[in-house]
C-alpha cells in the first residue's frame, strides 16, 4: 500500500468527530497527568485503560485516546520541571536543569513556550519517521510463521530485560515470572486448568489490566507514602509573560539533532524517553555549550531534551505497531489493551487492520497540533493544578484505579488481586526488579506458548523447526547478542560494585 | 539480604512451578502438551533465582517505623475497600477511603474529611453521569438484591 493515500484515509478516521474529541480529552488528560509529579505516563495510561474498555470504545478510538494521553504526558512533564524544579515524569528530569533557572530569572513563560514548540517539533518529526519506517518494517510480515513469532517473542522479552543500568538477572527474572504468570488459567489448546488452585476466578487467568494497574499505580502510591516528608515543600514560580519573539523561540538545529537521536533511541527496545532526553541534553551540551551557559538557564538546554523525549515517544510506537513488541512500559500497556480487544499486534497488523494503524498514525499528527495549541495559551491552568497538594491527589488516583478495574470486572476478587499486585510491584521496585519486563511477559506468554506449540505441531515434534529459517536464526542470534551484552555489562557492574574503595575516596 | 531471600524464594517457586506442570496431562495426541512450556520456563527462573541468591545486590533501605506503619495501614484500607465496595456501595466506602488516605498522607482531619466527600462525589459524578458506568449502589441505597 502506498503511504500517502493510506495516510489520507487515516486522517479520515482521525478527524471523525468522536475521535477528534477523544484526542482532545486525551491530550488534556495527558498534559495534566504528565504535569503532576507522582503520576507518570505509565501510571496514567494504566489507570485509563480500564476506562477505555468500560466505555466500549472501538480499538482505533481507544488507541487514539491512549496515544494522545501518551504524547500529552511528554508535553506535561516539562511544566513542573520548569516551575517547581520537580520533574513531572521521569523523562522531564533534564528539563529541570535549564528550565528552572530560566523560571527563576523570570523567563518561565519563555521556557514553557520554547519547550512546547520543541516538543511539538520533536513529536511531529518522530511521527513522520513512524509514517515512513513502519510500513517498511511491517513488510517482513509475510515471512513470519509460528517459529519466527516464537523467536520474536523471546527476543522481545530478552531485549526489554537485557540492557540497562539495573541488574540484568533481575530484569530477566521479572520477564520470566511474567511469562509464568501468563500460564495461569485454562490452557487454551487443551482446556486443562493450570495453577488455578481450583479457584473459579483464576480460570480465565490473571487479567492483564488488573495486574498492570496494580503494579504501576498502586505501587506508586505505596512508594509515595514512604518518600513523604523526605523532600521539602516545593514553591511554584509564577508563569509570567512571554518575552521573546516567536521566531526566536525555535532552535531548528538543536531540535533536529535531538529529535533524530530521540527517535532512534525510542525505536530500540528497552531504551525509552528518559534515556533519550538524557543523551540529547548531554550531546547538545557538548556541541553548543561554548560559553558555559548550560545549567544556568540556556534555552537550548530546554529545547533539546523536550524534543528528544517527544520524539522517543513516537519512536517507541514503531516496534509496537510493526512487530507487536513494546519497547517501554507505556507501549506494553497499550499493546495489552489491543490484545484484550482481540487484535493481534504484530507484523500483520498493517495488512489486517489498516484503518486502525493509519487512523492512529494520523491522529498522532492531530494530537501534536492539539497539544501545541493547548499548551501555549492554557499553560497557566495546568500550572495552577500543581498547587494542589499530592495528599489530596493521590487518593483520587487510587479511587480511579479501583473504579477502572471494578467497571471492567465487577469482582471483588480482581480488586484484591490488584492490591496484591500493588504490594508486589512496590517490593519489585525497591529491589530493582523492573516492572516492564513482567508486564510484557504476562502479555506475550500466551502467544509465545501458542506459537511454540503450533510450530512443533507442524514439524511433528522436531525441535529443529525453531531454527529452520534465516529469519528465526537471525532473531535468535540477536537475542543471543543481547544476552552476551547483558552478561558483559553485569560483570562490569559487579566489578564497580565490589571495587575496593581507595583511601582518598573514603576521606 | 533481601536478594538472598527473594532468590531462594524464586528458586523454590520455580521448582514447584515446574514440578506441578508435570501433572498436567491430556489423553489426546498433542505433540507439546500443557506441561512443556511451564517446565521450560522453570529452568531459567530457578537458575537466575539461585544466581541472585548467591551474588546479591546490596539491600535497599526498607521503610521502618512511621512509614512502614503508614504503608501497612494503606494496604489495609485498600483491602477493606475491595471487600466492602460492593456490599456498602460506592459513595460511603469511597468517602471513607479517600478521607482516610488523605489523613494518612498528612492532611489534617477537617480537610481530609472534606476531600473524602469531594473525591467520592466528584468521582461518582464523573463515572456514573458523564461516563455512564455502573457503580455499586450498595445495600444502603438499593436495598438487598
Amino acid at each position: 500500500m502506498e503511504i500517502l493515500p493510506a495516510l489520507g484515509q487515516g486522517f479520515g478516521v482521525a478527524l471523525e468527530p468522536q475521535n477528534l474529541l477523544l484526542a482532545l480529552i486525551g491530550c488534556f488528560a495527558g498534559t495534566v497527568i504528565g504535569a503532576l509529579p507522582g503520576i507518570g505516563p505509565t501510571n496514567g495510561i494504566a489507570i485509563l485503560i480500564p476506562l477505555a474498555f468500560s466505555l466500549s470504545l472501538s480499538p482505533v478510538a481507544a488507541m487514539i485516546l491512549l496515544t494522545s494521553v501518551y504524547y500529552g504526558t511528554m508535553f506535561g512533564g516539562r511544566i513542573s520541571s520548569i516551575l517547581l524544579n520537580i520533574p513531572g515524569d521521569a523523562p522531564a528530569v533534564m528539563t529541570c536543569l535549564d528550565g528552572y533557572p530560566m523560571a527563576r530569572q523570570g523567563r518561565a513563560a519563555d521556557a514553557l513556550a520554547i519547550s512546547a514548540i520543541s516538543s511539538f517539533l520533536g513529536g511531529t518529526l518522530a511521527t513522520i519517521g513512524l509514517t515512513l519506517s513502519a510500513p517498511l518494517l511491517a513488510q517482513a510480515a509475510i515471512h513470519f510463521g509460528p517459529a519466527e513469532y516464537f523467536a520474536l517473542y523471546i527476543m522481545a522479552v530478552v531485549a526489554v530485560s537485557g540492557v540497562g543500568s539495573a541488574n540484568p538477572a533481575k530484569m530477566l527474572l521479572s520477564g520470566l515470572v511474567g511469562l509464568a504468570l501468563a500460564t495461569i488459567g485454562l490452557d487454551p489448546a487443551s482446556g486443562v486448568p493450570r495453577y488455578t488452585f481450583d479457584s473459579f476466578e483464576l480460570y480465565d487467568g490473571i487479567d492483564f489490566v488488573v495486574a498492570a494497574v496494580g503494579l504501576f499505580a498502586i505501587s506508586e502510591f505505596l512508594l509515595f507514602i514512604e518518600q513523604r516528608g523526605s523532600g521539602t515543600e516545593a514553591k511554584r514560580l509564577p508563569v509570567g509573560r512571554i518575552g521573546t519573539a516567536f521566531h526566536r523561540m525555535i532552535y531548528p538545529m538543536v531540535t533536529l539533532r535531538a529529535s533524530l537521536l530521540g527517535f532512534i533511541i525510542g525505536v530500540l527496545p528497552g531504551a525509552g524517553a528518559t534515556m533519550a532526553s538524557f543523551l540529547s541534553y548531554t550531546l547538545e551540551k557538548r556541541i553548543s555549550d561554548k560559553e558555559g551557559t548550560f545549567g544556568r538557564g540556556d534555552p537550548r538546554g530546554v529545547a533539546a531534551p523536550e524534543a528528544a523525549d517527544n520524539a522517543a515517544a513516537g519512536g517507541n510506537l514503531v516496534p509496537m505497531l510493526t512487530l507487536g513488541i513494546p519497547g517501554s512500559g507505556t507501549t506494553a500497556i497499550m499493546l495489552g489493551m489491543l490484545v484484550t480487544l482481540n487484535i493481534q499486534p504484530g507484523p500483520l497488523l498493517f495488512e489486517r487492520q489498516p484503518e486502525l494503524v493509519w487512523g492512529l498514525v494520523a491522529s498522532l499528527y492531530v494530537s501534536n497540533v492539539i497539544l501545541l495549541v493547548l499548551n501555549i495559551p492554557l499553560v497557566g491552568i495546568f500550572a495552577r493544578l500543581l498547587t494542589v497538594p499530592p495528599r489530596y491527589l493521590m487518593p483520587v488516583i487510587v479511587v480511579v484505579s479501583f473504579m477502572g478495574v471494578y467497571t471492567v470486572s465487577n469482582s471483588a476478587f480482581d480488586l484484591l488481586l490488584m492490591a496484591a499486585f500493588g504490594v508486589l510491584g512496590y517490593g519489585m521496585r525497591k529491589m530493582g526488579f523492573s516492572l516492564v519486563p513482567m508486564v510484557l511477559g504476562m502479555l506475550l506468554g500466551g502467544p509465545m506458548e501458542q506459537s511454540l506449540r503450533r510450530a512443533l505441531q507442524a514439524s511433528g515434534g522436531q525441535v529443529s523447526i525453531l531454527i529452520a529459517s534465516p529469519l528465526s536464526i537471525g532473531l535468535h542470534l540477536t537475542t543471543l547478542g543481547v544476552v552476551v551484552l547483558a552478561i558483559f555489562l553485569e560483570i562490569r557492574r559487579r566489578r564497580r560494585l565490589h571495587r575496593p574503595v581507595a583511601p582518598a575516596e573514603v576521606a | 539480604m533481601s536478594d538472598r531471600i527473594a532468590g531462594v524464594a524464586l528458586a523454590l517457586l520455580a521448582a514447584w512451578y515446574g514440578w506441578t506442570a508435570g501433572e498436567y496431562q491430556i489423553d489426546f495426541a498433542d505433540v507439546v502438551g500443557p506441561s512443556a512450556f511451564p517446565q521450560v520456563l522453570a529452568v531459567p527462573i530457578g537458575l537466575l533465582g539461585l544466581y541472585i541468591a548467591l551474588r546479591p545486590d546490596p539491600s535497599p533501605g526498607w521503610p521502618s517505623g512511621r512509614h512502614l506503619l503508614g504503608q501497612a495501614m494503606a494496604v489495609g484500607l485498600l483491602v477493606g475497600y475491595a471487600l466492602l465496595l460492593v456490599p456498602v456501595g460506592f459513595l460511603p466506602s469511597t468517602t471513607v477511603l479517600a478521607g482516610a488516605l488523605a489523613l494518612l498522607l498528612g492532611a489534617r482531619p477537617g480537610p481530609a474529611a472534606a476531600s473524602g466527600v469531594m473525591v467520592s462525589l466528584g468521582c461518582y459524578a464523573l463515572f456514573a453521569w458523564v461516563l455512564d458506568l455502573p457503580l455499586p449502589p450498595g445495600a444502603l441505597f438499593a436495598g438487598p438484591e
